[in-house]
Parts: structure tokens; sequence; C-alpha cells
């Protein structure tokens, strides 16, 4: 499969602070990528950096095989890369039919028959000014610019931010659909619920660096709660295993997280004359609270 | 469509500028005749007020257009409305919270910048030559005659000497916080010291006194000399005011391509 995203050590720092440190990225083609991490955690520092908004303090990356760090070929990227950026903001002045026609005129690949149809299930009003629009039409609006562009990259800051159940579920279903026609889609997002519904490849940051990149399906096959009653309590270190990502003993009772090689860990904890071992799946919510705290 | 929305932007405060040059050169007509009666009764009387260029201001028509619009109020005004016009960018859609949207275009920070400042000059332009219409009109009511060549050769002088103060402001826009704050400090940074410049050299050369200041009396540069021609335009002048708007628009491009949003 051929990237569509890679960095390289990628670094951002902002005086003192260091918002991306050392990333190392890969979305491939006609993937559906889901970028989660806290906030703070270096998502839309990376995400502008990918556009050319900012400039990395350090390291490389490129987008369709364009440098992200050269200002043309950062024109070049934009081309052909819808962005959705979190703040949902637009130019207030304009009605939706003027930001319609003003977005349009820079896509030739522009999608007028999706316009059409978001526009009517969106329930848009063509005449009524941005600034006269409530939060959640706002994001709907504006998610319809990044959609209709026809695009063959899609990068999404926090979608679904403000919007309905409704709309979300709307939303996905969009996401879901122009990546069936072959866009990329690359998204960050809190909401994993919505993550674990649409993403086929996950990349979890935190503190600006990059703490988990699977496919979603290899993590809701691999990654397992493992608990285990020993008759006597055991030492944590007994339990340290490659696959183990977490250990945590409460007495004789010792609750694993794993993320790959489970049943060699199931053996091993049986060996150490576990009374009983259940084997439980994690849910990525779990997954991304146990990374984020781990480093904590 | 860069154009169309960088219009949309500044209508509101291209039509201000129309009311305000409006008021200016109709106010100006409708004084000539009270100024000038004034003047001749001053001229006349042994103890009155006696300038050298009172003779001209009660004869030539043309000179006081010159006098009081192209060296004086209209091109305060003119200067006030350019600098407004230049009033915008992505710096300032990073207050608004839109520049994320506006850079998720296809469309260098370049091309925003040269899109925004060349409507900012044609409505500098428009701007000109509307006054030439109010002046026409005026004079014409007022049955006075005046060359429209000069007014034109003055109008052409003001703005190819005013691109300067489109390009200073904008660089300023560029350089200072805040959103309103950077408006109201280019105003005062680029407005006092050209104001207070040409009231000043104005007073010296009513007094027949020449000093080092007069290198620096860019409004006087914008107004040349009342009987403009090829051999009395202030060639050098300009000249250096390219070189230096162009040097201001280096500055700016350099700089708005540094910046994070």
């Amino acid at each position: 499969m051929t990237a569509v995203i890679e960095t390289e050590s990628l670094k951002k720092t902002y005086g003192k602070h260091e918002a991306v440190r050392g990333l190392n990225l890969c979305v491939e083609a006609g993937s559906v990528c889901a970028f989660l991490g806290q906030n703070g955690a270096g998502k839309s520092s990376t995400i502008k950096m990918l556009l050319g908004m900012i400039h990395p303090t350090s390291g490389t990356g490129r987008v369709l095989g364009h440098r992200i760090d050269k200002e043309s070929e950062s024109l070049l990227i934009r081309q052909n890369v819808a962005f959705v950026a979190e703040d949902k903001r637009l130019y207030d002045y304009m009605t939706v039919a003027q930001i319609v026609r003003f977005t349009k005129s820079f896509f030739p690949g522009w999608k007028r028959d999706l316009e059409q149809r978001l526009l009517a299930q969106f329930e848009l009003p063509l005449d009524r000014k941005v600034r006269q629009l409530s939060k959640g039409m706002r994001t709907k609006l504006t998610l319809l610019l990044g959609f209709a562009r026809g695009c063959e990259l899609l990068i999404l800051d926090e979608p679904t931010e403000g919007l309905d159940p409704v709309a979300i579920e709307d939303v996905l279903q969009i996401v879901v659909s122009l990546a069936a026609q072959g866009t990329t889609v690359f998204f960050s997002s809190h909401q994993i619920a919505e993550v674990e519904q649409v993403a086929d490849h996950v990349l979890m940051i935190d503190r600006g660096q990059l703490v988990l990149d699977a496919p979603m399906d290899q993590v809701k096959e691999e990654y397992r709660h493992i608990h285990a009653v020993f008759p006597e309590p055991v030492e944590e270190r007994d339990l340290r295993l490659p696959g183990v990502e977490k250990v945590q003993t409460e007495g004789r009772t010792v609750s694993l997280t794993a993320s790959h090689n489970v049943d060699s860990i199931v053996a091993h904890v049986r060996m150490l004359r576990a009374r009983s071992v259940d084997v439980l799946p994690v849910s990525l919510k779990e997954i991304f609270l146990e990374k984020v705290r781990a480093r904590g | 469509m860069l154009l169309y929305k960088a219009w949309i932007e500044t209508r509101v405060r291209f039509a201000s500028g129309l009311i305000a040059v409006a008021i200016v050169c109709i106010f100006q007509i409708e004084q000539h005749a009270w100024l000038v009666a004034m003047w001749a009764r001053e001229w006349a009387d042994p103890k009155g007020y006696h300038f050298s260029w009172m003779p001209l201001g009660i004869h030539e028509y043309g000179w006081y257009l010159w006098h009081y619009l192209y060296d004086n109020y209209l091109q305060q005004v003119w200067a006030l409305f350019a600098i407004l016009f230049a009033f915008g960018g992505l710096i300032r859609e990073r207050s608004g919270g839109t520049v994320l949207f506006s850079l998720g275009l296809p469309v260098s920070r370049r091309r925003w910048l040269f899109s925004r400042l060349a409507v900012a000059l044609l409505e500098s332009i428009a701007l000109s030559m509307f006054a030439i219409v109010v002046v026409v009109i005026g004079s014409a009511i007022i049955h006075q005659t005046f060359s429209l060549q000069q007014m034109l050769l003055h109008t052409a002088l003001m703005i190819a000497a005013g691109v300067f103060l489109i390009a200073f402001g904008n660089l300023c826009y560029t350089l200072f916080p805040g959103n309103y704050l950077s408006l109201v400090l280019t105003l005062v940074l680029l407005g006092a010291p050209y104001l207070w410049l040409q009231t000043y050299m104005q007073h010296m050369r009513y007094l027949g006194r020449s000093t080092w200041l007069g290198y620096f009396d860019f409004a006087h540069a914008m107004a040349g000399p009342w009987q403009l021609n090829w051999s009395s335009a202030p060639w050098l002048t300009l000249l250096l005011t390219w070189t230096l708007t162009a040097a201001l628009l280096a500055v700016t491009v350099v700089h708005g391509d540094r910046i994070d949003y």
C-alpha cells in the first residue's frame, strides 16, 4: 500500500514547550485512520504541520508525496486535501450559498451532487448568513465544504464536535461512504465510540509522541484483559512478559493488559498456578486510558 | 474569488470612504467664494495678512483645488482610507478564527496577501476618481473652471506615492498584535508623523524657509507642485517611494511565510 501521509522525527516546539516530539507516522492510502490523543497531546499541531499552517521545528514529512515544509509543495498538498479544522468558524459575513460558491471555485473536482444532497440532508438555508447559523449548523456547513471538495485525502479535526447524535451518525455514514469510494480519511476525535465505528487504523499520541500505531482489527483481536486469581500473592516482576502492557496486583488478584502474545501470557499465568484465569476483550477507550495513564 | 472576498470585507469601508471624500470635496467647493472674498479683503488691506500664495488663491481656482484637496484634506482622507482598505489579512483572520479555513484552501499566503492589497489599491483608485467626479460636478455648480488634466495628474501622483502607505500599513498590521489594537497603532504610527510634518512643512514654506525635515514630508511628495507636468513631477521621490514600497512588501511576504497559525 502507498503511504499518503508520512512523517519522520517530526518535532514542533513553542518556546520551551514541546508540542510534538519526534513523531513517525504513516497513513496508508484508502484507510480510515483515527488520530487519538488527549487535549494538548499534539494532534492539531501535527495536522497543521501536515498542511503547512505551522512550520516543523525539525524532522520531515510528506503528504501525497509532497514535502510539508515547502510552501510551494504545501500548495499542491492543499489542492488534493480537504481539511476541516477543529474550530469550525467560517466567514460570518457570507451567506451559505456564497461560501459554497467561494469554496467550490478552488476545487475542480467539486462534487456538486454531494453538495446538493448534503444541503438538503443538513437542511442548510442557502440565503442565511453564516453568523446567523447555530453552532451545529455551522459544523454541518463546514463538513459539507470539506466533503464536497472531491479530494483524495480528507483530514478532519474533531469532525463531530457540536453535533447531535443523529447528525453524528449521518456524518459517520458519509465518512464511510467516501472511504468506500477510495478517499483516505485521517481524523482526530475524542469520541472513541465513533472511532471504533468507522476507523480501520488507530494512531494514538500522547505528549507529542506516538504510543499506538495499529490496525483496528489487530487492536480488537489482540488487546485483552487477563484476570487471574492466585493462591498466594505473586510478584509483579514475574508477570513482565513480552506483550504485557500493564500489570495491576491487588493481593492474590492480578489484572494484566496485553497487546499481543495473549496465549503465551495465559500459559505463563497458569504455570504460576493461578486458580482462575479470565480473558476479556478490551475496548478502545480502555486502551486509550491505559496508554495515557501509563505515561502519567 | 479572493478579490470578491476582499471586496465583501472592505465594501463598508469603501462606502464610508466615498461619503467622506464627498463631504470634503463639497465642503471645500462650497467654501471657495467665501475664502476668496476674505483673501481679497486681506490682500487689499495694507494692515491685513499678505502671504505670497494669496494672489494664486484669489485668481486660480486650480491652485485652490490643489491646495485644499490634493495638498491637504482630500489627501488626508484618501490616505486614511487607503490604510483602512489594507486592514485585514490572515493575521486578522486568526483573531476571528477563520484562518484555518482560509489556509486549508489551495491558496498561497502570498496570493492571499496580494489579492487583498490589489483590492485595497483598486478601491483607493476608485475613491480618488470619485473625488474628481464630485469636483467636476461641484465646480460646474459654482461656475468655476479648472484643468481636468491637472486634476488627473495630481490624482495619479497621489496614488503613485500613496502605495507606500498601503504597504506600510499592511506591514504594521502583520507585525502588531491584537485585532483593532494593530489598526490603532498603525494609524498612530503612520498618521501622527505624516500630519505633523505636513502642517509643519506647509508653515515653513509659507515663511519661505527650508529644513532637512522636508526630505520626510511625504504628504508634499503626494501632492507635488501645483502645476504638475512631466518635468515637474517628483520622479526621484517616486522612485524612492516605490523602492521602499517594494522593500516593505518583501519584508511582509518573508515575515508572513514564517508565521505559524
